[in-house]
């Protein structure tokens, strides 16, 4: 008997107010059969705690601020430090210049959802990349 | 992206006490109960002496901001703390949003303190069916205390009864009348009462409860206490806490823990035992899609007649199972 689920946990890094775009992505990531760890406002060392307690497989970040560098790369660099880099995938989304999605890839952001995503797109990425 | 679940590098890690290796050993019981024997044999050893909380309520009455409350302050004991907290799976898409951990943040990062978010994953009773063994992970794991938080119940989800020693029941302001104090179930196992949201009212509500606790007779001695909180201030929250070690004072020195805990495994067994059974069933002679064909038969057969043809269908099936 198995039953794996694909086990995301949802974020906002810092305090900016804008909570729709994660409420919104999370239930599309409920009704597409998958756990959602809903987090809320979490500092950086809470984030990977928690990523890290619960196992997910994905951190979803919902950053508005603008403040997009400095927190992914804290996140990556404590994931790494705990050596847990490798085994969760980060998809980012929110308001993010398109200019920066390819430095953000570069730093090893699976991938960036600006304004306008179609939650089907990320859903489907998420299929594609998460075997389970 | 492959994460490493390879049991017996895990049990090593999770032995000088590694927090992810407790993460992924949960995982694997969770996705892979068959697995729950290999895991265990590693710890046969280990006493059974954690004690167990349990929290529940209807759902939006302050579990999980009390649980994080009630944390806090035996954080601040230097108790070592497991948290389980369960959330609904859709019926639906079988996902779920699981939002327990956010009321909890205050507390995440104690060293002293690991909390898994569950989802019900179709299972009945308020609880999922991974929460026994992963209290058994957490015992192992030398946690003092462990709390497991129900999801948002209604009358009749009560199997938290039969997995932990204290269960706290949380009531709001608005509750319900005296009539509604007198129905069986959720109402009747809590060991103690919380009303919570003080800052709202709910006097009338811990009246009433104490009103129907007048009318039940106690054969193990404990009378249970109620309690107001008010969970985002912490106001009342000492005093509950306070009411919950003295239960756990009461079972120790009554020695009825050990019938509690009996009692869990008991729950425990029987539980394995039916899946057992329902797995034997479902695999040598009743599928699901067998079972499709005999409710479309009978449907076909006529609706005031479904009594009928189940009867007659099931003298058709030869329910001997052949022993090894």
């Amino acid at each position: 008997m198995n039953d794996k689920k694909i086990r995301v946990l949802m974020s906002k890094p810092g305090i900016d107010g804008h909570w729709r775009g994660g409420i919104v992505v999370s239930r599309a990531i409920r009704d597409a059969g998958m756990e959602l760890i809903f987090g809320g406002f979490q500092n950086v060392q809470e984030i990977v705690e928690a990523a890290i307690q619960e196992d997910v497989d994905i951190i979803g970040l919902s950053i508005h601020s603008g403040a997009h560098f400095a927190y992914t790369q804290e996140i990556i660099d404590l994931l790494k430090e705990k050596g847990v880099f490798d085994d969760i995938m980060i998809l980012l989304g929110g308001v993010i210049p398109a200019k920066d999605f390819p430095k953000l890839r570069e730093m090893g952001v699976a991938n960036v959802y600006g304004p306008g995503t179609l939650t089907k797109d990320i859903i489907e990425f998420i299929r594609n990349n998460i075997k389970k | 992206m492959k994460k490493n679940y390879d049991i017996n590098a895990l049990i090593t890690k999770f032995k000088n006490n590694d927090k992810i290796a407790l993460a992924r050993l949960i995982t694997i019981i969770e996705n892979e109960p068959d697995k729950a024997h290999e895991i265990f044999q590693h710890f046969e050893d280990i006493k059974h002496d954690s004690y167990i909380i349990g929290i529940t309520g209807s759902p939006g009455v302050g579990k999980s901001t009390l649980t994080g409350a009630i944390c806090k302050k035996l954080l601040d004991e230097g108790k070592r703390i497991g948290i389980i907290c369960v959330d609904p799976t859709s019926p639906f898409s079988g996902g779920a949003f699981l939002g327990d951990r956010i009321r909890m943040t205050n507390i995440s990062l104690h060293p002293n303190v690991f909390m898994r978010s569950l989802a019900s994953r179709g299972y009945k009773g308020g609880i999922s069916r991974a929460v026994f063994d992963i209290s058994l992970l957490y015992e192992a794991f030398g946690m003092d205390l462990i709390i497991i938080e129900t999801v948002g119940v209604g009358q009749a989800e009560f199997d938290i009864y039969n997995l932990v020693y204290s269960v706290v029941v949380i009531l709001v302001p608005g509750y319900g009348d005296a009539i509604q104090m007198q129905k069986a179930g959720i109402i009747e196992i809590g060991d103690i009462y919380d009303i919570n949201k003080k800052d709202l009212g709910g006097e009338d509500i811990a009246v009433q409860i104490e009103m129907m606790l007048d009318d039940s007779t106690f054969q193990s001695g404990w009378r249970p206490p109620v309690c107001m909180t008010d969970a985002i201030s912490g106001e009342g929250v000492n005093d509950l806490v306070q009411n919950i070690m003295d239960h756990k004072e009461h079972l120790e020195l009554s020695e009825a823990i050990n019938e509690k805990k009996k009692n869990r495994f008991r729950y425990k067994i029987k539980e394995l035992v039916y899946s057992k059974i329902d797995k034997i069933i479902s695999e040598s002679f009743l599928n699901e899609k067998e079972i499709e064909e005999i409710i479309t038969h009978a449907i076909d057969d006529g609706k005031f007649r479904i009594y009928h043809t189940i009867l007659t269908k099931f003298e058709d099936v030869n329910f001997e199972i052949k022993k090894r």
